[in-house]
């Protein structure tokens, strides 16, 4: 193996559609390590560090951030024909991100509640996944992304390895570090069992529930997290919030937060929400 | 019918024929009048390796019982040339849709080594089995069986199990 | 006093202190129950004052709740989150560290790590039972886990018999509590004016002769007793546990798999916070350039995606097989590998359960006999396999995907006696997988690898002259059947890439040919150019004493050889069944096919045997992903006769 030559270096660029700039922020907040990876990657365009713009071909383009407008759209078709592997990174360009609320709600209604020329803004009126527009690679997930996940990312795709990024459940991070279950010790609402790992088990390490930043994990059983908050005496419109957060718009987050109202002035589907609640009933112990 | 094989064709030497027809799978141990009355409709044929004995798309005027050695069932995939979609081995039959309608054959036969190859004539089979029960209610479960069998060897080749699954660059 | 087994001593609450600064002499660390968190956790003690006076449990499905009751009694609460499993078989622990060379050599080394000397205070009836239970899991073998070993010797076990028991106990029905039988070096019994103690090992015992005791009085021991009777009336007995084994086995097809999998949502806590769940995961590191590498260890779930992947696919999909392995496995096939059950019936799993689910609901009433044990065969157990350093000595490309690599080792291998099937092939950074060995040189062996992942494709990409870690071999091999093949005929059938792994049979029978009947081997591939040691076929079809039948599922025009599916090579066959040995490997739907076909013709299922597959990441038993029903792949298999298997075999999400 050994240091790749300077000639080979692998051309790395960082795109950016609607967000914050967090996950950017977390590349650069690798700071020592970041250096590291310069001198074995080009890291050709990287808005958020330096002026100094650049243009395809990437062998990795890590994109951060949702698809919005139709700028953007036309956009994300354009790098992904310049980039080898694609890599999406953060809460927006994974699942469209908080703004993906709009989601649910009057597009036109919001852009006049917020702007006071709303006929000069163009936007789509859903925030969106990348992935549903081009065809995505790699995935990191988070909001913002994890610093290791990023390094592990990076090191996989540069010594050649499966980087280790696991679609489990928090709760296996929560007890391997021995963190007691704040819904079961405490009854605050978690997320943690539908939601994938990897942000180190931030939330409930400080006695509050997850909610979801990182997205739902493989096969989530929203449904039955729902029912179980739902007997706990949450009212349905509280728990369908609990899932509209920052990765609302991806499944089965999306389906719950559609049926039990979870967006401003949805009105809950009352079948769903007792059919959730009824998977538990028989052997639930009240209390 | 394209690129006839032998078609001088011997008249069919009964005896050996039944014979023939008992050294297969397909044509074993049948009752000995059924034998004969298919003796009647048959004749045997050899044909050197690469002849076309049936092509798709054409009407199968015989069902084909392999007596020895290869044929092809091929058919064309225009980006990729012929396919060969299964082999037919000694004992086995092509051209089935003699006796199935549209009566046209779903694959190209063709011989990979050379055959020899004892041939039913399809119209006259067909007649036959229409007047004939004894006949039909011999011949038909071997028909069916040997598209049994093909068809469970089509699943499993559909299942493309020997492929490598790699989902993803990961 | 002099204390013996039998001795009981009474030690005034006052004096407690002075066992705790006895426990925590020469560095040793005392770890106990302290309230933090909502909760009750096991963590560093250093005096009375951090224990949880006046503080109880109460526990429910999904609900954990401390309960102040006030007074002076320090152990009337029921299990807390954490179990004392964390401190002898850490969450994440180091496993091995190695260094890839500039030149391809390598360095390999075991990671560093410290056995801290440890103390648990406070370790419940079922508590010691689970540890009794990893004992076995990791210790009786066939390999042994001496990390596990080691912190075990390190520690000194302080129980205390339970007088509170909480809603979710069921202890009873396990057999394993509430009172304390063994396994512990002292035993305390919790009374208002102090403690009863007694020593269950010679170092209990050395520890009790440094007390201040007194001898306890006739009200003392009946409270004792009291307390006893009264823990376990308060239990009841929750769980039929009497022929529990045969009766979930029986319930493989049950239609409430499904609906618990409705509600359960796989997040792993059950196995997590069960004091014997064992599975494990290791993850491979480096630095970025791939040369400074290490591997970790850490827990595991079999709910977890992973658990089951293989690079064909995912072995458990379906959240309700994955929740039948857990239960089948805790409560039916864990007798079947370690000779007991594997719940002590703490009810964590029903606690901390988020949404609730509880396992005795779910058993529908069953129970083994208390304490009983199977009787398991003789094994010697021995320390997991150290890998050895083998050198590329050259590459052979079989096909596009798949390429051989003859692999030799400085001083060659002694085979003599060497039992195993497989391999587990390392470059360090990059992953480990599970080879089998398709020869056996003097100087190493030979491996057939097909590139399905990142490891398998930066292994085969190597150049000769570069290093892997290698070790083994493991598992069950064909040798056992072999014997069994003198003087009958033998027949091999492989599919794919599932010939390598059958080379030894054809090596073995070619080797000694005069010892065997006849021998057919039929082979499938995908196409004419996935066929794999084509010169070897070639070989093999002229000697003429055996007889080689090979098709693919589909060719162009320029292949005149068969095509077809691999049962098309024998289905018609007219050789008779009665006297032959099958041997077969490849893809397990292949399998289920042929072995219909060789039934057919007359080969019982006890003289079928089958390379068998599932997500094999230790190679050793101990992680846990191989299991297909009660059998662990890589040390029950992988070659397992269709006798053997059962109904395990062609059942999904088994």
């Amino acid at each position: 193996m050994g240091r790749p030559e300077a000639t080979a270096r692998p051309r790395l660029g960082v795109a950016k559609f609607a967000s914050c700039d967090g996950c950017q922020l977390q590349v650069l907040n690798l700071e020592d390590a970041l250096l590291a990876i310069a001198e074995r990657i080009d890291i050709v365009e990287f808005p958020e560090a330096t002026t100094h713009r650049s243009s395809g071909p990437y062998d990795v383009l890590l994109i951060e951030g949702a698809i919005s407008t139709q700028e953007q759209e036309e956009h994300v078709h354009k790098l992904r024909r310049e980039s080898k592997l694609l890599v999406t990174i953060g809460a927006c360009a994974t699942a469209g991100g908080i703004q993906a609320l709009r989601n649910w709600a009057n597009h036109d209604e919001f852009r006049a509640t917020v702007y006071a020329r709303p006929e000069w803004i163009e936007s789509h009126a859903m925030s969106r996944p990348v992935a549903d527009f081009v065809k995505v690679d790699a995935e990191l997930v988070g909001c913002p992304i994890s610093q290791s996940q990023l390094v592990e990312l990076v090191t996989a795709l540069l010594t050649g390895r499966r980087p280790y990024l696991p679609d489990e459940a928090l709760c296996l991070a929560c007890k391997r570090k021995g963190t007691v279950c704040v819904t079961v010790a405490k009854g605050i609402p978690c997320l943690g069992e539908v939601t994938r790992t990897g942000c180190g088990v931030l939330c409930p390490s400080y006695d509050r529930g997850c909610y979801g930043c990182f997205g739902p994990r493989e096969q989530a059983n929203a449904k039955s997290l729902a029912g179980h908050f739902l007997l706990e005496g949450i009212p349905d419109i509280e728990v369908g919030r609990l899932f509209a957060g920052f990765t609302a718009y991806n499944e089965p987050f999306r389906t719950a937060v559609t049926e039990l109202g979870g967006t401003r002035g949805a009105t809950p589907d009352a079948a769903w929400a007792e059919a959730a609640a009824a998977l538990h009933r028989g052997g639930h112990d009240a209390g | 019918m394209s690129d006839a094989p032998d078609t001088a064709a011997r008249p069919a030497d009964e005896a050996s024929l039944v014979a023939a027809l008992n050294s297969t799978w397909f044509g074993a141990n049948l009752p000995p009048d059924t034998q004969v009355r298919l003796g009647r409709l048959a004749r045997r044929y050899q044909a050197p390796a690469g002849t076309v004995l049936l092509a798709e798309g054409e009407l199968a005027n015989e069902l084909g019982v392999v007596v020895s050695g290869r044929v092809s069932l091929r058919t064309l995939v225009p980006e990729q040339g012929m396919i060969t979609i299964l082999t037919v081995e000694p004992g086995d039959i092509f051209g089935q849709s003699a006796v199935v309608p549209p009566y046209r054959a779903t694959s190209s036969c063709v011989a990979l080594q050379p055959v020899d190859v004892i041939a039913l004539d399809g119209p006259g089979l067909r007649a036959a089995l229409a007047s004939d029960c004894e006949l039909a209610a011999a011949l038909y479960p071997r028909v069916l069986q040997a598209l049994a069998r093909r068809l469970s060897a089509t699943r499993l080749q559909m299942l493309d199990l020997f492929a490598s699954r790699q989902g993803g660059k990961w | 006093m002099v204390a013996t087994s039998t001795t009981i001593g009474f030690l005034p609450r006052a004096d407690l202190q002075g066992l705790i600064d006895l426990l925590r002499q020469d560095g040793r660390t005392l770890l106990g129950p302290t309230v933090a968190d909502g909760a009750i956790v096991y963590d560093e003690i250093e005096g009375v004052a951090d224990l949880p006076a006046g503080w109880g449990s109460e526990q429910s499905p999904g609900r954990f709740r401390l309960q102040e009751r006030g007074g002076e009694r320090l152990f009337d609460y029921a299990v807390p989150p954490t179990t004392w499993k964390r401190f002898v078989f850490p969450p994440e622990m180091p496993l091995s560290v190695a260094t890839r060379n500039e030149d391809g050599t390598l360095t390999l080394g075991p990671a560093k790590r410290e056995i801290p000397k440890l103390a648990f205070l406070g370790v419940r009836a079922c508590e010691l039972a689970a540890l009794g239970i990893e004992d076995r899991v990791f210790l009786a073998g066939p390999y042994t886990d001496e990390d596990f070993r080691a912190r075990r010797n390190a520690s000194i076990v302080v129980a205390v018999q339970c007088a509170e028991p909480a809603s979710t106990c069921f202890c009873t029905s396990m057999g394993t509590g509430p009172g304390i039988r063994s396994g512990h070096d002292i035993s305390l019994i919790e009374l208002d004016e102090g403690f009863l103690v007694t020593a269950g090992s010679p170092v209990g015992s050395a520890i009790m002769e440094q007390l201040p005791l007194g001898t306890p009085t006739a009200d003392h021991l009946s409270a004792a007793s009291d307390q006893l009777v009264a823990a376990r009336e308060k239990i009841g007995d929750p769980v039929e546990a009497r022929g529990l084994h045969d009766r979930l086995l029986a319930k493989l097809d049950s239609p409430r798999w499904a609906e618990v999998a409705e509600r359960c949502t796989a997040c792993g806590n059950c196995t997590q916070s069960c004091p014997t769940c064992f599975c494990t995961t290791t993850v491979y590191q480096s630095d970025l350039d791939g040369v400074a590498t290490s591997t970790e260890r850490l827990w595991e779930s079999c709910f977890n995606e992973g658990f089951g992947k293989v690079a064909g696919g995912n072995f458990r999909y379906r959240f309700q097989d994955r929740y039948r392995q857990w239960l089948t496995h805790k409560f039916a096939t864990w007798f079947d590998q370690f000779g007991t059950s594997g719940c002590v019936g703490c009810g964590r799993c029903i606690t901390w359960c988020p949404v609730g689910i509880d396992v005795r609901e779910e058993l529908n009433a069953i129970a083994p006999p208390s304490g009983a044990v199977l009787t398991l065969p003789e094994i010697k157990p021995v320390p997991p396999p150290r890998p050895g350093i083998f050198t590329i000595a050259s590459k052979r490309e079989e096909t596009p995907d798949t390429t051989t690599l003859v692999l030799t080792k400085p001083g060659g291998m002694d085979w003599e006696d060497v039992r195993g099937e497989f391999v587990m092939v390392s470059l360090p950074g990059i992953g480990s997988v599970p080879i089998s060995v398709s020869q056996r040189t003097p100087e190493g062996m030979v491996l057939t690898i097909r590139n399905a992942g990142p490891a398998t494709t930066a292994i085969t990409s190597l150049d000769a002259g570069a290093q892997l870690a290698v070790s083994g071999p493991m598992g069950v091999d064909w040798e056992g059947p072999l014997e069994l093949a003198h003087g009958k005929d033998i027949v091999v059938v492989a599919g794919g890439l599932g010939l390598p792994p059958v080379r030894p049979v054809i090596d073995t029978v070619m080797n000694d040919r005069d010892k065997f009947g006849a021998f057919r081997l039929y082979y499938g591939a995908r196409t004419p150019s996935d066929l794999l040691y084509k010169e070897e076929l070639a070989a093999w079809s002229a000697r003429g004493d055996m007889e080689v039948a090979v098709t693919v599922d589909r060719a162009d025009a320029t292949w005149l050889g068969r095509v077809g599916i691999v049962t098309y090579l024998f289905d018609q066959a007219s050789w008779d069944g009665s006297k032959v040995i099958a041997f077969l490997c490849g893809p397990e739907r292949m399998i289920q096919a042929s072995c219909n076909v060789l039934q057919a013709h007359g080969v019982t299922p006890d003289r079928i045997f089958i390379s068998m597959e599932r997500h094999m990441q230790c190679g050793i038993g101990l992680c846990g992903h191989c299991q297909m029903g009660k059998f662990f792949v890589c040390k029950d298999g992988p070659v397992f006769s269709l006798a053997q298997l059962g109904d395990t075999f062609g059942r999904e999400g088994i």
